[in-house]
C-alpha cells in the first residue's frame, strides 16, 4: 500500500486539471494495481463519464446505489424529546407563521427526522421560504437544508430531490451563503442519496471555480459517484489522486470499490476488495458486507447473499435492520421481489424500526414497487401504534396515502384496502382512501375510489363530492356539470341506502342515566331500585364487558348521593340502608375511591352512621387494607399493640398481610427475630419490599445464613423483585461492602443470581465490579440488556484500551444512546486528556440509537481545544462531513477557534456570535471580537457600539445592527441604523423587522415606529413581521392605549397576520383592567377566527369577569362564571383563580363576598367544585388559612379534589418559601396524597430554603411516624446535613441525585400498573 | 335545577372529532337517541370542502343534553366523538397548561 502510495504521488496538479484529462488513462494502471492486482483480475475500464447524460429519468434507472436511498441518519443535532408515530400535523401552518424564527423550524425539522426519519416536503419547503425570508441564511442552515434534500424525503421522487436541492444550493447562494467544502461534500451525497448522474469533472471544476479545496471526503464521494456507474477507471484515478496527497484510504473507499466491481461486471473483483481490505489492514465492516450484500441482491443472487448473512454472523458484525432493509429494496428494485419475505424475516425489530420500516414502505410505493411495499407492511403491522383518535383500527393510512399521493393505479389501491380490511387492520381503509384522494384533489380517483365504494356497499353521501366542487369552482372546470350529475344520481341512491342501514348504535345506561337519579331521590320503592341497580351493573345490555363497568355503577351511586342534600339524606336514611344492604346482597361492589367520596359527603351531612354500610360495600381486598390501615395511622410505632393486632387477627382467622406488612416496617429497625417468628407463625405472603427489608436487617445484624434462606423463599414463593427492591438489595450489599465483607457480597450476589431472583445489573454487581470484572463478562453473555451495566463494561473496555470488547458493548441490538453516560465518560477523557478511548467511543457510536453526533465531536473538539492540536480537529471536522453531519453552531466556533490558534486557514464561515456567552468560553468570543474590530485598541470599552470602520459595507452595518440588537442595545442599533441612512446605505427588511422589535421590547414605540417609517421609505412593501406587531401591541397595552392596541389586533388580522399568544392575553388583560367588557368580547369574536392560536380557554372569561367586578357590577361577574362552571362541569382546565387573586389583591370584599357564595352554590347545587378548589388554594396560598378552613366546612368535596391538592404541591415545591404552605395544605387535608409524598416534597422545599433545622425536625418526624424516605429525599436530606456540618444520620445513598430522580420516575411509571406493596 | 337557566339557554353540546364520512343528517341521527335535536351546526370548509370535525347540537330539553354528556363513549360509524357541554360558540383551541395568570 505504501508503495503504491509513492507511485501514485507523482501526480502532483490541481484535482480539476487531474480529473479535466480523465479520459486519458494515464494513470488508471498504477492505481489499478492498487486494488484489484492482490486478486489478479484485470479490471475493466469503463469510461462513462462524458457519456451519461446529465439529467436521466430515475425512475427508469434499475441502478443501485451505495448511497442509502431510504435509510436516513437520524440526528440533527439536538436532543430529543418523544418519539413515536406521528400523523401529519395539520397546524404547521399557523404555527409557524407565529414563529418567525426558523430555529423553530429547525428543531421541528429535527423532531421529525427523529421521530419518523423522514420530513416532508412541505415542511422542508416552509424552512426553506422561512430562510429566505430572513435574508441572511447562515452556513449550518444551508448544510442542514442540503442534508434534507436526500434520504429523508422517501415520499419524493427523486428527480423532484434533486431539483429541489439544486433549487436551494442556489437561492441561498444567492441569498449569501457561504459555502465551503462541507457544502459541497452535503450536494455530493444528495447526489449519491438521489442517483444523480454528474460528472464528477464537472463537479471538481465548480469548487476550484468557487476555490473551494475538495478533501478526502469529497473524493470519497466522486469514488463512490464512479463506482455507481461501474466506472473503475475513473475511480481509480481518484484513488490514485488521493494517495499523492497522502490521503488515508478508507473502509469507505473500499466498500464503494466493491460496488463498483460488480456494477462492472466483475464480481471476482468485487468480492476480492475484501482480501485487499484486509492486507491493507482494514477489516471489511458491517458496510463493506453491505454492499457485498447488496450487488449479489441487485443480481439476484439469493444462495450468495444467505452465504454472505452466515459469513457476517460468524464474524460476529451486526447488520442493522436498517442495513437488512436495503438488502430488500436493492432486490426489489433489480426485480427480485421474490427474497423480500426472506430478508424481512431476519429482521430484529430493533429500536426504530417501525419508522424504518415505514420509510421503506414510502420508498418503495415512491419507486413504483407498492406490491412489495405492502408485503413489507404487513409483516410489520403488529408493530403499528393505534391512532388515538379512533376505537376501530386504522393502521397502513400512511401507505395508502402515499399511493394515492403516487396515482398509484385505483385497482391496486382497492385491493390493499381488500387486504387491510379482510385481515383486520383497518376498519374503512377505502374511505380514508377517498379522503386522501379528495384532499389531494385528485377527481378522476375520487370518483373512481366512489363507485368502488358503491360495489361494496358502502354508504355514498353528498358531502363526499364537495371537496371536488370547491376545487372545480375555483379552477371553473367545465367537468362540474359532470360531478353534479353523478352527485345527483348518487344523493338518491344514497337515500335508498340509509333506510336499509342498521347502523343506529344500541341505548344504553348513561344515556338516561341522569333522568333515574332524579327518580331514584325519591326513595319509593328502595327494593325496585337495588334491582335496577343490579340490572345496571350485570346485565350486558346496558353495559360492556369492560372491567370499568363496575365503576360505572359506583359512580352512579355516587353521583346519586351527591345529588341528594342533608335533610334529604336525614329524611331518607333507613331507605338507604336498605338500598345499599340490597345491594351488598347482590354483590355489587365499589371502590375504595368511591367509597372515601360518599363517606365524606355521608360525614359532612353528620349521618355517619351510613358510612358502615356503604363500606360494606367496599370491594373485600382493598377493604381489608384500609381498615388497618387507619387501625394503625393512629397507633404507630406502638409495638406491643401491633403484635397484639396480629395475634387478634390470627385467633379470627382473617388475614393480615398488610398489617403484618406494618410490623415489619416498624420492626426493621430494631430487631429481626421478632419479625421472623411473628412472620412463620402467620404464614402470610409477603411483598418483595418486606422480603428484602428482611434480607437486610438479617444481614445487617450478621444472620447472612438465615438472609439467605430469606432470598430461596422469595425464590419458591415466586416473589418478584421490582427496581425499588433491586436498589434495596444493593443498599444491603453496599453495607456489607463498607464492613470489607466481600464474603456476604458474594454469598447474596450468588443467591440472588443463581435463584434467577435479579438479573445482574451494574448496581448490584457495583460492589465486587473492580475485583470481578471476569464473573461479571460471564453474566454479560447470558443477560445482555441491562443497558446501565453494558454502558459500565463498555467505558471499562475503553479504558483499558479493549476497544474490540468495547465495539462489541455498543452493538448491542437494542441499545439506545445515554447522554449522560456518554457525557460522563466523554468529559472523564477530557479532563484526563485522553485522546484514544474518546476518540473511539466517538467512533463506535455512529449507528448508536439516537446517540446525538454533534456532542460526541464537540466533545472530541473540546479535548483538541484542550491540548491545542489542530491536526485532530481537522481530522475530526472531515470525520463530521464523512457522516454528513450538520453542527451546531458552538461545534464550529469551537473548531474554528482551534484552527485560528495555531494560525491555520478556517476552511468555513464561522457562524456569527449574536450575543455575548454567559459561560463556556467567553475568552474565545472577546478574542474574536477583539480581532475583527480595528477600533477595540483604541477604547475597549465601547467596542461593541464602536462603528464599522469608515469602508464599512452594507453587510458590516447589517450585522452590526442585527448584533446589537441580539445583544439588547436597540438604542446603539437605532444609532449605526441613522448612520447607514446618512449614508445612503439601506439595510433590507430583515435588519428592520429585528430592530423595530429590539425597540418595541424596551417599551419604546417612538423610535420603533421612526424605524418602521425608515423601512417604509426604503422598501415600500415593507410591513411589520407578525412578531413585531405582537410586541407592539403588548407595549401599547402597557402604555394604556388600549384604543391603539386594539387598532394593530386588526390590522394585523385584516393582513392575514397571526398574533401570539402573549398580546392577545395582555390586550383582553388591558381592557379588563378599564372594565371595557364591549371590546373584550369583540377581541373574543376576531381571535375566533384565527382557529387554531394556542390560548387558554379561560382568557375572556376570567378578563371579561374581571371587567365587570372593575365596573362593580358583580353581579354579571357571578352570572358570567355561574353559568361557565354550570356548563362545563367536568373542565378540570378551567381555572378562575386569576379572578380571585386579584379580588384578594385588591381588597374587594364585596365581590369576595359574592363569588364565595357562588362557590357553594356550585359545589353544593351543581358538583361543580373547580371554582370551590381554585379559590381554596389561592386562600392557602395567600396563607389566609383560617378562610381556606372555612371554605372546606362549607365545601367538602373540596376534599376529594386530590389531583388539584397534589398539583399545587408540585408546582409550590419549585420555589423556595413554600414549605408552610404545604404543610397548611397538608394540616387541612391529611389525606390528599400519601405522607411519603408530602414529607419528600417538604424535603425539597427545605432544600430550596437551605432550612436545616427544618429539614431535621423533619426527618426526625418521618422516623417516628415510620415514613419511608426514597433516596432522592434522603439524598437532599444528606446534603442539607453535610452543608450544616452535621454527621448525616443514615446511609447517604451513593448514586447522584439525577439518578435516583431517574429511578423515581421510573417507579412512578411503572406503580400506574397495579403494584403490591 | 338548572331552573334559571332553562329559560334562556339553547341546550348545546359540542362535539368533536367528527369523521369526515359522516355529515349533518347522519350526526343527528344519531343525537337524537338522547333527546328531540333542534339544531345540528356542522361547519364546511370552503377551501376545503370538508366539513372542519366539530359540530354543536342543540337539544331541546336539559335531559337531553344530560343524557348525551352522561354517554360515553361516543361511537359513529366507528370513530370516538367527544362531547361536551357547549360553553359559547368559540372553538379555540384548549390550552394544554392551566392557565392561572390570565
Amino acid at each position: 500500500m505504501a508503495a503504491l502510495l509513492r507511485s501514485a504521488r507523482l501526480l502532483k496538479c490541481s484535482p480539476a486539471s487531474l480529473l479535466q484529462v480523465t479520459g486519458n488513462t494515464r494513470h488508471a494502471p498504477v492505481a489499478g494495481r492498487l486494488y484489484s492486482g492482490a486478486v489478479g483480475t484485470p479490471h475493466v475500464g469503463l469510461c462513462v463519464r462524458q457519456t451519461v447524460p446529465r439529467r436521466l429519468n430515475v425512475n427508469s434507472l434499475s441502478s443501485y446505489t451505495s448511497a442509502l436511498p431510504y435509510v436516513s441518519c437520524r440526528q440533527y443535532g439536538v436532543v430529543p424529546e418523544q418519539r413515536g408515530l406521528v400523523k401529519d400535523e395539520p397546524s404547521v401552518a399557523v404555527r409557524s407563521k407565529q414563529a418567525q424564527q426558523f430555529d423553530w423550524a429547525l428543531a421541528k425539522l429535527d423532531s421529525s427526522v427523529r421521530r419518523t426519519g423522514r420530513v416532508t416536503k412541505t415542511l422542508l419547503l416552509r424552512i426553506f421560504h422561512d430562510i429566505c425570508r430572513t435574508g441572511y441564511p447562515s452556513g449550518n442552515q444551508a448544510l442542514l437544508m442540503l442534508r434534507s434534500c436526500g434520504s429523508l424525503l422517501p415520499e419524493v421522487p427523486l428527480v423532484e430531490r434533486i431539483e429541489l436541492s439544486q433549487r436551494i444550493w442556489d437561492k441561498l447562494q444567492e441569498l449569501g451563503a457561504t459555502y465551503d467544502v462541507s457544502h459541497y461534500n452535503a450536494l455530493l451525497k444528495t447526489y449519491l442519496q438521489n442517483e444523480f448522474r454528474f460528472s464528477p469533472t464537472d463537479f471538481l471544476a465548480k469548487m476550484e471555480a468557487a476555490n473551494v479545496q475538495p478533501n478526502r471526503v469529497t473524493y470519497q464521494r466522486l469514488i463512490a459517484a464512479y463506482c455507481e456507474v461501474g466506472d473503475i477507471e475513473g475511480a481509480s484515478t481518484i484513488l490514485g489522486f488521493m494517495k499523492s496527497k497522502d490521503l488515508p484510504i478508507t473502509e469507505a473507499v473500499f466498500n464503494s470499490l466493491v460496488t463498483g466491481h460488480a456494477r462492472a461486471r466483475d464480481m471476482d473483483s468485487a468480492e476480492g476488495i475484501l482480501s485487499v481490505m484486509k492486507g491493507a489492514g482494514i477489516e471489511p465492516g458491517p458496510d463493506t458486507y453491505l454492499c457485498l450484500l447488496n450487488v449479489y441482491a441487485e443480481k439476484g443472487d439469493f444462495a450468495k447473499i444467505k452465504q454472505t448473512l452466515e459469513t457476517v454472523e460468524n464474524a460476529d458484525i451486526h447488520l442493522m435492520d436498517r442495513d437488512l432493509m436495503q438488502v430488500v429494496f436493492s432486490l426489489t428494485k433489480a426485480g427480485h421481489q421474490q427474497y423480500v419475505p426472506e430478508i424481512v424475516e431476519r429482521m430484529h425489530h430493533e429500536r426504530g424500526y417501525v419508522p424504518d420500516a415505514m420509510n421503506l414502505c414510502l420508498s418503495l410505493i415512491t419507486h413504483g414497487h407498492e406490491e412489495t411495499a405492502f408485503s413489507v407492511l404487513k409483516s410489520f403491522t403488529g408493530l403499528l401504534v393505534q391512532s388515538q383518535t379512533s376505537d376501530s383500527p386504522d393502521l397502513g393510512n400512511f401507505f395508502l396515502r402515499h399511493c394515492v399521493n403516487m396515482d398509484k393505479s385505483v385497482e391496486n389501491i382497492v385491493g390493499f384496502c381488500k387486504d387491510l380490511k379482510d385481515s383486520g387492520l383497518h376498519s374503512s381503509p377505502l374511505q380514508f382512501t377517498l379522503q386522501c384522494a379528495l384532499e389531494a384533489k385528485k377527481t378522476g380517483m375520487a370518483v373512481e375510489l366512489m363507485r368502488r365504494m358503491k360495489e361494496e356497499g358502502l354508504p355514498l353521501r353528498p358531502h363526499y363530492f364537495w371537496p371536488l366542487f370547491t376545487h372545480y369552482q375555483k379552477e371553473k372546470n367545465i367537468s362540474v356539470k359532470e360531478v353534479k350529475c353523478f352527485s345527483c344520481h348518487d344523493i338518491h341512491h344514497i337515500h335508498t341506502l340509509a333506510v336499509s342501514s342498521p347502523a343506529l348504535p344500541n341505548v344504553d345506561l348513561s344515556a338516561f342515566r341522569a333522568s333515574l337519579i332524579s327518580g331514584f331521590r325519591g326513595f319509593h320503592n328502595v327494593e325496585l331500585m337495588a334491582k335496577i341497580t343490579e340490572l345496571l351493573c350485570k346485565d350486558p345490555r346496558f353495559n360492556s364487558t369492560e372491567p370499568e363497568t363496575s365503576e360505572n355503577v359506583a359512580y352512579f351511586l355516587y353521583n346519586l348521593i351527591d345529588s341528594m342534600n342533608e335533610t334529604e339524606v336525614h329524611s331518607k336514611e333507613e331507605q338507604l340502608r336498605e338500598y345499599f344492604g340490597l345491594l351488598r346482597n347482590m354483590n355489587i361492589s365499589i371502590s375504595l375511591n368511591i367509597f372515601r367520596g360518599i363517606r365524606n359527603i355521608l360525614e359532612s351531612y353528620q349521618v355517619p352512621e351510613l358510612v358502615k354500610d356503604v363500606l360494606a360495600l367496599v370491594d373485600k381486598k382493598d377493604n381489608g387494607l384500609e381498615n388497618e390501615a387507619t387501625l394503625l395511622r393512629s397507633l404507630e410505632g406502638k409495638l406491643s399493640f401491633l403484635e397484639k393486632t396480629l395475634a387478634e387477627l390470627k385467633a379470627e382467622g382473617k388475614t393480615a398481610s398488610s398489617t403484618l406488612k406494618k410490623v415489619i416496617t416498624v420492626l426493621c429497625a430494631e430487631e429481626p427475630t421478632t419479625i421472623i417468628r411473628a412472620r412463620k407463625d402467620s404464614e402470610v405472603a409477603l411483598d418483595a419490599q418486606k422480603y428484602v427489608a428482611l434480607v437486610r436487617v438479617l444481614s445487617k445484624h450478621g444472620k447472612l445464613e438465615e438472609a439467605i434462606d430469606m432470598l430461596k423463599e422469595m425464590k419458591e414463593k415466586d416473589v418478584q423483585l421490582r427496581d425499588g427492591t433491586i436498589s434495596l438489595l444493593t443498599l444491603t450489599m453496599n453495607t456489607a461492602a463498607m464492613k470489607g465483607d466481600a464474603n456476604s457480597i458474594r454469598r447474596l450476589q450468588e443467591t440472588i443470581f443463581t435463584l434467577g431472583l435479579a438479573k445482574p445489573s451494574s448496581n448490584l454487581c457495583s460492589p465486587l465490579i473492580t475485583c470481578y470484572l471476569e464473573r461479571f463478562v460471564e453474566f454479560l453473555s447470558q443477560e445482555r440488556g441491562e443497558m446501565m451495566m453494558l454502558y459500565d463494561l463498555y467505558f471499562a473496555f475503553l479504558q483499558t484500551g479493549r476497544y474490540k470488547e468495547a465495539r462489541k458493548i455498543i452493538e448491542t441490538p437494542g441499545l439506545r444512546a445515554r447522554p449522560t453516560r456518554l457525557q460522563w465518560f466523554a468529559e472523564k477523557c477530557i479532563a484526563a486528556q485522553q485522546m484514544e478511548p474518546l476518540e473511539n467511543m466517538v467512533d463506535m457510536t455512529v449507528k448508536l440509537f439516537e446517540c446525538d453526533r454533534d456532542d460526541m465531536y464537540h466533545y472530541l473538539l473540546r479535548l483538541c481545544k484542550e491540548t491545542n492540536d489542530w491536526q485532530k480537529a481537522e481530522a475530526t471536522w472531515m470525520k463530521m462531513q464523512e457522516e454528513n453531519l450538520a453542527p451546531r453552531e458552538r461545534t464550529l466556533r469551537l473548531l474554528a477557534d482551534i484552527l485560528k490558534n495555531n494560525d491555520k486557514e478556517v476552511p468555513f464561515e464561522v457562524p456569527e456570535v449574536w450575543f455575548e456567552k454567559v459561560k463556556g468560553q467567553p475568552e474565545m468570543f472577546l478574542e474574536q471580537e477583539i480581532k475583527s474590530s480595528p477600533l477595540v485598541q483604541a477604547s475597549p470599552r465601547k467596542r461593541v457600539a464602536a462603528s464599522p470602520p469608515k469602508e464599512a459595507t452594507v453587510d458590516d452595518y447589517r450585522l452590526k445592527v442585527l448584533s446589537l440588537c441580539k445583544k439588547g442595545k436597540a438604542h446603539e442599533a437605532y444609532d449605526m441604523l441613522k448612520e447607514a441612512g446618512s449614508m445612503g446605505m439601506v439595510l433590507g427588511p430583515a435588519p428592520y423587522d429585528t430592530l423595530i422589535k429590539a425597540l418595541l421590547a424596551k417599551g419604546n414605540i417612538e423610535d420603533a415606529m421612526a424605524v418602521k417609517n425608515i423601512a417604509t421609505d426604503h422598501v415600500p412593501e415593507f410591513s411589520l413581521s407578525d412578531n413585531a406587531n405582537s410586541l407592539l401591541i403588548v407595549s401599547q397595552v402597557k402604555r394604556c392605549q388600549m384604543k391603539d392596541a386594539l387598532g394593530t389586533l386588526k390590522g394585523m388580522l385584516q393582513a392575514d397576520q397571526v398574533p401570539s399568544q402573549l398580546a392577545i392575553t395582555r390586550l383582553v388583560q388591558g381592557l379588563a383592567s378599564e372594565g371595557n367588557t364591549q371590546d373584550i368580547q369583540e377581541v373574543e369574536a376576531l381571535v375566533k377566527t384565527l382557529g387554531s392560536i394556542k390560548l387558554s380557554s379561560m382568557l375572556f372569561v376570567n378578563n371579561a369577569a374581571l371587567a365587570h367586578i372593575k365596573n362593580e357590577d358583580i353581579d354579571s361577574a357571578v352570572e358570567l362564571l355561574e353559568s361557565f362552571y354550570i356548563q362545563n362541569t367536568d373542565n378540570q382546565k378551567s381555572s378562575i383563580s386569576f379572578v380571585f387573586r386579584k379580588v384578594l389583591d385588591a381588597n374587594n370584599d364585596a365581590a369576595l363576598d359574592k363569588l364565595s357564595a357562588m362557590v357553594e352554590r356550585l359545589c353544593n347545587h351543581f358538583a361543580s367544585y373547580r371554582a370551590a378548589t381554585d379559590l381554596f388554594l389561592i386562600y392557602l396560598d395567600t396563607g389566609r388559612t383560617e378562610e381556606a378552613k372555612f371554605l372546606l366546612q362549607r365545601c367538602a368535596a373540596v376534599n376529594e379534589q386530590k389531583d388539584a391538592m397534589f398539583t399545587y404541591m408540585l408546582r409550590a415545591a419549585q420555589q423556595p418559601g413554600q414549605a408552610a404552605k404545604i404543610k397548611a395544605l397538608s394540616e387541612l387535608i391529611p389525606d390528599f396524597t400519601e405522607k411519603e409524598n408530602i414529607y419528600s416534597h417538604l424535603v425539597k422545599c427545605c432544600g430550596l430554603d437551605k432550612d436545616f433545622s427544618s429539614a431535621k425536625a423533619l426527618y426526625e418526624r418521618m422516623q417516628a411516624e415510620g415514613v419511608k424516605a426514597d433516596e432522592l429525599t434522603l439524598k437532599r436530606l444528606a446534603l442539607l446535613y453535610k452543608e450544616a456540618g452535621e454527621p448525616v444520620p443514615f446511609e447517604e445513598p451513593p448514586e447522584s441525585f439525577s439518578f435516583y430522580a431517574d429511578k423515581l420516575k421510573k417507579q412512578r411509571s411503572e406503580s400506574m400498573e397495579p403494584a403490591d406493596s | 335545577m338548572a331552573a334559571t337557566a332553562a329559560g334562556k339557554k339553547v341546550f348545546e353540546v359540542f362535539v368533536s372529532k367528527v369523521p369526515w364520512t359522516v355529515a349533518t343528517k347522519e350526526v343527528k341521527e344519531y343525537f337524537r337517541q338522547f333527546g328531540q335535536v333542534k339544531k345540528c351546526l356542522l361547519p364546511f370548509d370552503k377551501e376545503t370542502g370538508f366539513h372542519r370535525g366539530f359540530c354543536w347540537i342543540g337539544f331541546t330539553t336539559e335531559e337531553g343534553l344530560q343524557n348525551a354528556l352522561q354517554k360515553d363513549p361516543h361511537i359513529i360509524e366507528g370513530a370516538r366523538l367527544q362531547v361536551q357541554k357547549n360553553r359559547k360558540p368559540f372553538s379555540g383551541r384548549k390550552s394544554n397548561k392551566e392557565a392561572e395568570d390570565i
